[in-house]
């Protein structure tokens, strides 16, 4: 009954005390809900997106000698397979075909016996070019015999004459790396480039013409059933892996040593895992933090009307509560800051959800939607608890009556946290720690290729953990020594506001200092979570814009075929085109380095670097314009992947053997090179090991100089239009990409996550943060001290005088929390990027700092401080006389 | 009603709280006035509109009705920090500030400089025997001896128009007396007016004047002090 009076009694007189620390478990509750429905969404969604990827999800190859047809039965008859066809694989001896009074002829290819149904069944296998079903020719073998659909084609056979079969259509093998897989080979045993010559049968013709009769040599090499199986994977990645993948073995045990099953789908989910959890340890860095300084502000904010509450107690006791009376009614005032806070956050977390991503529920599941939501209104409960329920109870225990009457309270000795020092000792294990991860290069997750178990280097996260409360607690220590035992500087430097009551002021302060240094901590810390999160999301993008860079090499890259050898002279006829501001040729050739295929990319060393936009952080043992530059100073100079360097234990000034094919003889010849420099990322090149050579060099040493890319610049006009020109100048012969569209490509695939989503909700509440740490915070603060401001106006006060108090403490909370905050904003922004460089891809060189942003969460805290102090004077205006008789 | 020269003067003031069926009359329509030198017992049970009358002489409330003037001090907006000093029924110390702040605020918000504001104050506290409250939070001394703190503060400034609330009203009866006899030397020494509401009759005996309310209405409120103008004072 009491508790419900005085519920009812804190609704009529002390609403904003209840409003405004329901309105911080409202940003907590929403922030949660929000980040963790978002987060959940993202790991489907990769979950999803990687599934998507997969042509065919398993490749079962049957065994030599075991029954193609049992094992496509058993296949079949198994509980998650959805559809399964089997394909045969042949190898041909070249094929040829005759042009214009001319005959091509390839090299060593492939022949596939398709099955009726295969293109339709598994579409993203074969993507047909031009023509119609039966004979069907890989893109590249089309250019490289240069024939079309209606021609003949010869294919080679071992031990037979060649067959010969007209061409129906041209197809594109999207999935050619799996379609070509060795299956059952260990993990990094898969050849680098599937087969460049490739020609598709239907089976049937497929079966006559390579097993023509019983008696005649068959060229089969192997039958695989492709299937698909159910989709109706878990979430997770990890968890869909570890499902699939002992399907995928549940399989092979049955088929009895009969088939080995190649897991496409399970090798995409495989990739997956490291994203989720990367995922996972954004959302424990980027959005932990908000979560917990929403807390902190909310029990600041509770804090603010704890004197009151303290007296109000003490009133009671004096007419007889118990202290669990007293418990009961905080408690009571407890549940209905929590249900309001609850109701208004969830509120809160569907609106962002609807405006950001159009669904209230971010995208995720309804399941996980709700679980996140009761996790998040379990956050907040316990946010209010901790904020009204558990003081008032530590009060009512230890306090005596006049203790609860106290309203400033000596304090003889600093906090216990600060005669321990635990704020320094936070730093110093923060700074160790950071040193000693950074050592290692920060590998926050380990996910071995098809290893079942990932690891993620949690001691890692100790470094911005610790520093965050360090700094935090630093800042409050700092604020209130500054506050202590600054009093005459601070009458200085309030002078200007307060004119001769400035010692009066600072005096003020200096008792009320408690609340004042958590007010600057607090605002130090959102101010520090707003710029280092801000400072991140725009540093993520400046790296997803050089990735694009990099996968597409310029603004719009002309990739020609293999089979249409053409020179550096193209890039000329290609300059003039409309839009075009310059071409540069790119060679590319497979070098054997010992048994390794690698990549070699030929530049011409006097205009790569501007042409390619070449970053220092691509580059170790020198900046990009050095090692560009001695590749044209000693034009047989080789930059090397760092992976090489390793492998082959290589050294500056090391002679290297590389064997590159001849371009006349097509015999591979071997080519002196010396190592110079190490390139760990350049435009068009795979990430892991390749190198980069004097295009004038590799050109001369093997008789060829084709080029394999055309990097364009454009003049300004928009890179998919030129990309169009470039297009139809330059035909079928060659792929045109342009970098608008490897854009979305590198946003919607990004390794890690869809970070522009997180970064949203964080960046807005971010600011909600500031605001509240600046203004609300300030605000509540002034309010519990209204009386002493109305007698201060019973005695004569002027607004303007007032004002020197209001606007003094204003001043020093958004001076000292805001300067703090930039400090704190500064190394953790260093520390995020450093810490979470896995998520970068390539790492960046330098951060980039949002100024727009950062001027406009400025102003908009600046704004919410000075509102603050505004309304406060407002109240004011009102006859003391009657607002003390209110108060 | 406007003696020229009186400190303050009420004519037909009334003030009313709240409006319709729910408003209050905190006082009917009054004639009054101070003069320098006057010395009134203002008299009344509990809610009779003692407090209500003396905060509209001090200038911290708004009459309903008509007209405070304080011909001997000037606008309104010249009352306080200085001329009138008031001293209150409740708690009114700042919680924040020490007892020797505390009685030096009035006089640092009229301008003084700190040092000066402190010296003042420091000689009032000991005009109480309270110099060694000085450094003391208000929290750490008792009801009473913040009561005399306030006391201190209003009568720090020197006022021309001291109006105390139920000074006593926290204090027993040796302390009350006292704080009596500082009030009343204090008017003295100043020619000050000065206003106590109170209902003690032991505390009423002492003044020159009784001024008697009762339901809002002001009785017996002839002043018998001689009216000295306030700026002929200085």
């Amino acid at each position: 009954m009491t508790a419900l009076s005085w519920l009812r009694g804190l609704i009529a007189h002390r609403r904003s005390r209840l409003v405004g620390t329901a309105i911080g478990v409202a940003v907590a509750v929403a922030l949660i809900a929000s980040i963790g429905t978002f987060l959940s969404a993202t790991t489907s969604k990769m979950t999803t997106r990687a599934a998507a990827t997969v042509a065919a999800d398993w490749q079962v190859e049957v065994r030599p000698g075991a029954d193609p047809a049992r094992a496509l039965r058993q296949v079949r008859s198994f509980d998650t397979v959805t559809r399964a066809l089997p394909v045969n694989f042949a190898s041909t001896s070249g094929l040829a075909a005759r042009t214009g009074g001319s005959t091509q002829q390839t090299g060593p290819g492939s022949v596939l016996g398709i099955p009726p149904g295969f293109a339709k069944a598994f579409p993203g296998e074969i993507r047909r070019l031009s023509g119609g079903p039966g004979v069907l020719l890989a893109q590249q073998t089309a250019a490289n015999l240069n024939a079309k659909p209606g021609q003949i084609v010869e294919i080679g056979r071992l031990g037979l004459p060649a067959a010969r079969v007209r061409v129906a259509g041209v197809v594109e093998l999207p999935a050619a790396d799996s379609l070509f897989q060795n299956v059952g080979a260990p993990i990094g045993s898969q050849p680098q480039a599937p087969p460049d010559n490739v020609v598709m049968l239907p089976q049937r013709l497929f079966e006559r013409i390579e097993s023509p009769a019983p008696a005649a040599p068959s060229q089969l090499l192997a039958t695989q059933i492709f299937a698909s199986v159910d989709r109706a994977l878990p979430s997770s990645p990890s968890a869909a892996f570890i499902d699939i993948s002992g399907q995928a073995r549940n399989l092979e045990t049955r088929l009895a040593g009969g088939g080995l099953v190649g897991d496409n789908l399970g090798s995409a989910l495989d990739g997956a895992r490291a994203d989720a959890l990367y995922a996972q340890i954004l959302f424990l860095f980027l959005g932990l933090p908000g979560a917990m300084i929403a807390g902190f502000l909310t029990a600041a904010i509770a804090s603010a009307g704890s004197d009151r509450r303290r007296r109000d107690a003490a009133l009671l006791r004096t007419r007889g509560a118990s202290t669990r009376a007293l418990v009961r009614i905080a408690l009571s005032e407890t549940a209905a800051a929590t249900a309001l806070g609850v109701g208004l956050g969830l509120g809160i977390a569907l609106v962002v959800g609807q405006i950001s991503f159009g669904t209230a529920n971010f995208g995720a599941g309804t399941t996980a939607a709700a679980l996140w939501a009761s996790g998040a209104a379990l956050v907040g409960s316990a946010i209010a608890t901790m904020a009204i329920a558990v003081p008032a109870w530590r009060d009512a225990r230890g306090l005596t009556v006049a203790g609860q009457r106290r309203q400033i309270g000596r304090r003889d000795r600093p906090p216990r946290w600060a005669r321990y020092g635990l704020d320094c000792g936070l730093l110093i294990v923060s700074a160790l720690v950071y040193r000693q991860a950074s050592s290692n290069g920060y590998q926050l997750v380990l996910a071995p290729e098809g290893v079942p178990k990932v690891s993620v280097n949690w001691y890692a996260l100790i470094a911005p953990a610790f520093a965050w409360i360090g700094a935090g607690l630093l800042s409050y220590r700092l604020a209130d020594a500054f506050l202590d035992r600054g009093s005459r500087p601070l009458a200085v430097a309030l002078r200007p506001l307060a004119g001769n009551l400035s010692m009066t002021v600072a005096a003020t302060m200096r008792r009320g200092r408690g609340p004042l240094a958590r007010s600057v901590a607090l605002l130090a810390l959102t101010a520090a979570f707003a710029a280092s999160t801000a400072v991140f999301n725009s540093t993520y993008r400046q790296q997803a814009e050089v990735d694009a860079r990099l996968s597409n090499g310029a603004d719009v890259t002309v990739s020609e075929s293999p089979g249409n050898p053409v020179g550096p002279g193209q890039g000329e006829k290609l300059a003039s085109l409309a839009g075009v501001a310059g071409v540069e040729p790119l060679q590319h050739r497979f070098a054997y380095v010992g048994a390794d295929l690698q990549d070699l990319y030929g530049v011409r060393a006097d205009s790569i670097g501007s042409a390619a936009s070449l970053q220092d952080a691509w580059f170790q043992g020198g900046s990009a314009a050095e090692l560009i530059g001695k590749l044209a100073d000693e034009p047989d100079s080789l930059l090397v992947s760092a992976e090489t360097v390793t492998d082959f234990q290589l050294h500056p000034g090391d002679l290297i053997k590389l064997r590159l094919q001849d371009g006349v003889s097509k015999q591979f010849k071997t080519v002196p090179f010396h190592y110079v420099g190490v390139a760990l990322e350049f435009p068009t090149a795979p990430h892991d090991s390749f190198f980069v050579a004097n295009a004038d060099y590799v050109a001369q040493q093997t008789g060829s100089n084709a080029v394999a890319s055309l990097l364009i610049q454009t003049d300004g006009t928009n890179p998919a239009t030129v990309a169009s020109t470039v297009r139809a100048s330059v035909g079928t012969s060659a792929q045109v990409t342009d970098i608008v569209n490897q854009r979305k490509v590198i946003g919607s695939n990004l390794t890690a996550v869809e970070l522009s989503g997180l970064t949203r909700i964080e960046l807005g509440f971010a600011l909600v943060l500031a605001v509240a740490a600046g203004g609300l915070a300030l605000a509540l603060g002034f309010n519990e001290r209204r009386r002493s401001f109305a007698i201060a106006t019973a005695l004569g006060a002027r607004r303007r005088q007032l004002g020197g108090f209001i606007c003094g403490e204003a001043a020093f909370v958004t001076a000292a929390g805001l300067g703090l905050g930039a400090a704190i904003a500064t190394a953790m922004s260093v520390m995020l990027v450093k810490v979470l460089t896995g998520v970068f891809d390539p790492p960046p060189d330098a951060l980039a700092v949002p100024g727009l942003y950062l001027v406009g969460a400025l102003a908009t805290v600046l704004l919410a401080v000075a509102v603050a102090a505004a309304a406060m004077l407002r109240s004011l205006r009102r006859p003391a006389i009657e607002q003390l008789r209110d108060l | 009603m406007n003696r020229e020269g009186a400190l303050v003067c009420c004519a037909a003031v009334a003030r009313t709280y709240g409006i319709g069926e729910t408003a209050i009359v905190g006082l009917r329509p009054t004639d009054c006035s101070v003069e320098s030198g006057a010395k009134i017992a203002l008299v009344g049970a509990s809610g009779s509109g003692k407090s209500t009358l003396l905060h509209l002489m001090a200038g911290l409330d708004s009459p309903s009705s008509g007209t405070v003037s304080w011909p001997a001090i000037g606008p309104p907006e010249r009352l306080r920090p200085g001329p009138i000093a008031v001293v209150f029924q409740g708690p009114s110390l700042l919680p924040a500030l020490t007892v020797l702040e505390n009685v030096g605020l009035p006089l640092a918000l009229g301008g003084r400089s700190d040092r000066d504001a402190k010296r003042i104050a420091a000689d009032a506290l000991e005009r109480l025997d309270l110099g060694d409250l000085a450094a003391k939070l208000p929290e750490e001394i008792s009801g009473g001896q913040a009561q005399r703190v306030a006391v201190a503060r209003a009568l720090a400034g020197e006022p021309a128009l001291i109006l105390a609330d139920e000074p006593t009203g926290q204090l027993d009866h040796l302390n009350g007396a006292r704080v009596i006899d500082v009030l009343l030397a204090a008017a003295d020494h100043s020619s000050a007016g000065l206003v106590i509401s109170t209902h003690d009759p032991s505390v009423a005996e002492r003044l020159q004047s009784r001024w008697e309310i009762n339901g809002g209405e002001l009785r017996n409120h002839a002043s018998r002090a001689p009216a000295v103008p306030f700026e002929a004072r200085r």
